[in-house]
């Protein structure tokens, strides 16, 4: 049988799909048993209360054949010592049918008061016949009673009815009943502890799978590890698959445009030069149209790296190695001008990205610094926060911008129309980048004098 | 001053080897990568102009493969791979010069001046030896101020011998070093170029050092001596 999921569990966890329905199920189950033993038990606690009154209502029937003398029989107590003490619940009583004023024994006990007749019309009676049923009697207590009739022939037709206290048999149907619930409670307690370490234990490569694929995205694995069982295996490895996949195809992407970027611009290179040696209004044209085209490819070829990038999972770089490794290629392209560039970022920083991308951002604005340095270019990095963010920070003691300068610098990086070779200050690829990454690229006035720009990125820690 | 030139463009490999000819260098051009790779590892070049993205080889490995052979030459990586990661690559691969495309000439051969000049120590472009001085970006020599015409080769060996002033250079050195792979070498030649260079710029200026090559004194070295 299978049960719709409620609308109310529609994208809950399965852990808590399972655990609701196993919750359903069990109680259900549970319940059924517990109203089927009851039964069970009130139905055994009866016949035996039946069987007590009837071996008594028996003997009064015994006693009644025996006398010589129904009339003046005198009738025992039947060795129940309850049926002497005035309204026990325990009573007898013993009359003859069709008898105007009846003949009627009782016990003591009853003090003047009836049991009430469970089969009131004569007619229906069958001799012999014995009757059971609960009826209200003295104080209105329930009472459990048995009617047997007895047919002496001559002597007359008589009634016996043997009545014992109702309560005593729903008192232990109460006692079974809270003994059944404490147990059951205690069943539905255990199931409901092992429901809770099957589902723990059964989902436990699922979360673990969750864990790899977080991983993943975080950059801290580039595939999905581990042995999974059958049910999932195959999630796993076409997870894997479509990593490599992605990786493959930007690969490509970056592959297919650094080959168009040679394509282009060789024989740029070659029309530039053509025209260099010329002096006249067409060679003008031609390298000025040249320098533009310049522009739009690298323009182009930026953008089409940042699409590339959008389709990145998980990429990670640690930043160190490539800070280092800038410092050290500035180092050999500003050799003549003596340049300190020192580097200050803690081992195991990493930036949540492309290497590339940040060698890109971070190597215009040192390029920068270079260029308007004295002598000092400093570089330092650090994480803040949770989230983390990174920051790198490119500081120079040269002449310093301009407020105003600031602004135009970073604001001129969103617009092509506007970005002439070698005028600006190369931000435009650097803004670009940032954007793509959700960061921020801000200048202001260092401390050493000249210019700090500062990238804020996404950054990550090992 | 010999320079190898690796560019697969052959429209552009033409053009730079022009400008560097005419500019007064040897060149050897190659197209490819395995011409490239065995040309920078059996020829004494002074410079190498390298682009990266070549069939055979690639640059990166090539340059990589010449460190590692030991071949300390200046290289300047010449190529449409301008992002920072591609010049870090390239510095790391032991590069001493990037230049992107496309380019000007001009910088070009002012890029490969300045790596003639720091290999061999100087620090400016002006060459000074006695009165004679050699200007290497306009090329013009000058005695006492006056310009003195030289023909090419005759300026190749001048220039060689003042970027390695103070050191005695062998005649297989300058053989090596002033003629492209292609011309018809005879030692000869030097001997009479070095005349014609003496009898233009004065006897005293090369040295000959027998059995060993020339000489030109380094500028101040006489003074120090004394």
């Amino acid at each position: 049988m299978t049960l719709r999921p409620p609308r109310l569990l529609a994208g809950r966890s399965i852990a808590v799909r399972l655990a609701a329905s196993s919750l359903f199920w069990s109680s259900l189950i549970l319940l059924a048993a517990g109203v089927i033993l009851s039964a069970l038990y009130r139905q055994n606690t009866e016949r035996a209360f039946d069987e007590r009154l009837l071996v008594y209502a028996n003997d009064l029937a015994a006693d009644l054949v025996n006398a010589s003398d129904p009339e003046q029989r005198e009738l025992g107590s039947l060795g129940e010592p309850r049926f002497d003490i005035p309204l026990s619940g325990w009573y007898w009583q013993l009359g003859r049918l069709e008898a105007r004023p009846r003949d009627v024994h009782s016990s003591r006990s009853l003090v003047g008061n009836a049991i009430p007749l469970l089969a009131p019309d004569t007619s229906e009676r069958r001799f012999g016949q014995v009757r059971k049923d609960y009826a209200s009697g003295p104080e209105s207590r329930l009472l459990r009673v048995i009617e047997r009739d007895i047919d002496l022939g001559e002597d007359g037709r008589y009634v016996v009815r043997v009545a014992g206290p109702g309560d005593e048999i729903s008192g232990a149907q109460h006692r079974f009943l809270a003994a059944l619930v404490a147990t059951f409670l205690l069943v539905g307690a255990g199931l409901g502890l092992s429901t809770l370490f099957q589902i723990r234990f059964g989902l436990k490569p699922l979360s673990d799978l969750g864990v790899a694929v977080a991983a993943v995205r975080r950059g801290h694995a580039h595939r999905i590890d581990g042995h999974y069982p059958r049910d999932v295996a195959p999630l796993a490895d076409e997870l894997n698959l479509l990593l490599d996949a992605n990786r493959e195809i930007l690969e490509r992407a970056r592959t297919q445009v650094g080959n168009l970027a040679h394509a282009l611009k060789t024989p740029l290179s070659i029309i530039v030069n053509e025209a260099e040696g010329a002096s006249d209004d067409v060679s003008g044209r031609v390298r000025e149209q040249a320098a533009l085209m310049r522009d739009q490819v690298d323009y182009y070829l930026n953008r089409a790296r940042a699409a590339a990038l959008a389709g990145t999972l998980g990429a990670v770089t640690d930043l160190r190695p490539v800070l280092d490794a800038l410092a050290r290629t500035f180092g050999k392209i500003y050799r003549d001008r003596d340049l300190t560039i020192t580097v200050e970022a803690p081992d195991g920083l990493r930036f949540r990205g492309e290497r590339q991308d940040l060698e890109e951002m971070a190597g215009n604005l040192i390029d920068n610094a270079c260029k308007w340095a004295g002598e000092t270019v400093a570089i330092t990095a650090s994480l803040e926060g949770d989230g983390p963010t990174l920051r790198i920070a490119v500081d120079d003691d040269g002449p310093g911008l301009s407020e105003d300068a600031r602004r135009v610098a970073v604001e001129r990086g969103r617009r092509l129309d506007e970005t002439k070779p070698g005028s600006g200050l190369g931000l435009s690829i650097v803004s670009d980048l940032v954007a793509n990454y959700h960061g921020r690229l801000d200048l202001s006035a260092s401390a050493l004098g000249g210019t700090r720009a500062e990238l804020t990125l996404m950054g990550d820690a090992t | 001053m010999r320079l190898l030139l690796v560019e697969d463009d052959r429209n552009l490999n033409r053009q730079i080897a022009t400008a560097l000819a005419d500019a007064g260098y040897a060149v050897d051009k190659a197209f490819d990568g395995e011409d490239g790779q065995h040309l920078g590892e059996s020829e004494p070049y002074d410079a190498v102009i390298l682009d990266l993205g070549l069939p055979g080889i690639d640059g990166v490995s090539m340059l990589t493969n010449w460190r590692r052979a030991g071949r300390k030459m200046p290289v300047l990586i010449l190529t449409a791979r301008d992002r920072w990661s591609d010049k870090v690559q390239g510095f790391d691969a032991g590069a001493d010069d990037y230049l992107a495309k496309p380019f000007h000439m001009e910088e070009l051969l002012a890029r490969i001046r300045a790596l003639l000049r720091r290999a061999t120590g100087h620090a400016t472009s002006e060459l000074v030896a006695g009165t004679i001085r050699l200007d290497t970006r306009s090329g013009r020599v000058t005695v006492d101020g006056l310009p003195i015409k030289l023909t090419s080769h005759e300026y190749r060996l001048l220039s060689y011998l003042m970027h390695h002033a103070g050191r005695i250079v062998s005649r297989g050195e300058l053989t090596e070093h002033l003629y492209d792979q292609d011309f018809d070498r005879d030692s000869n030649t030097i001997e009479v170029f070095v005349g014609r260079l003496r009898k233009k710029l004065g006897v005293d200026l090369i040295q000959t050092i027998r059995g060993l090559g020339y000489l030109i004194d380094r500028p101040g070295a006489a003074e120090t001596a004394k």
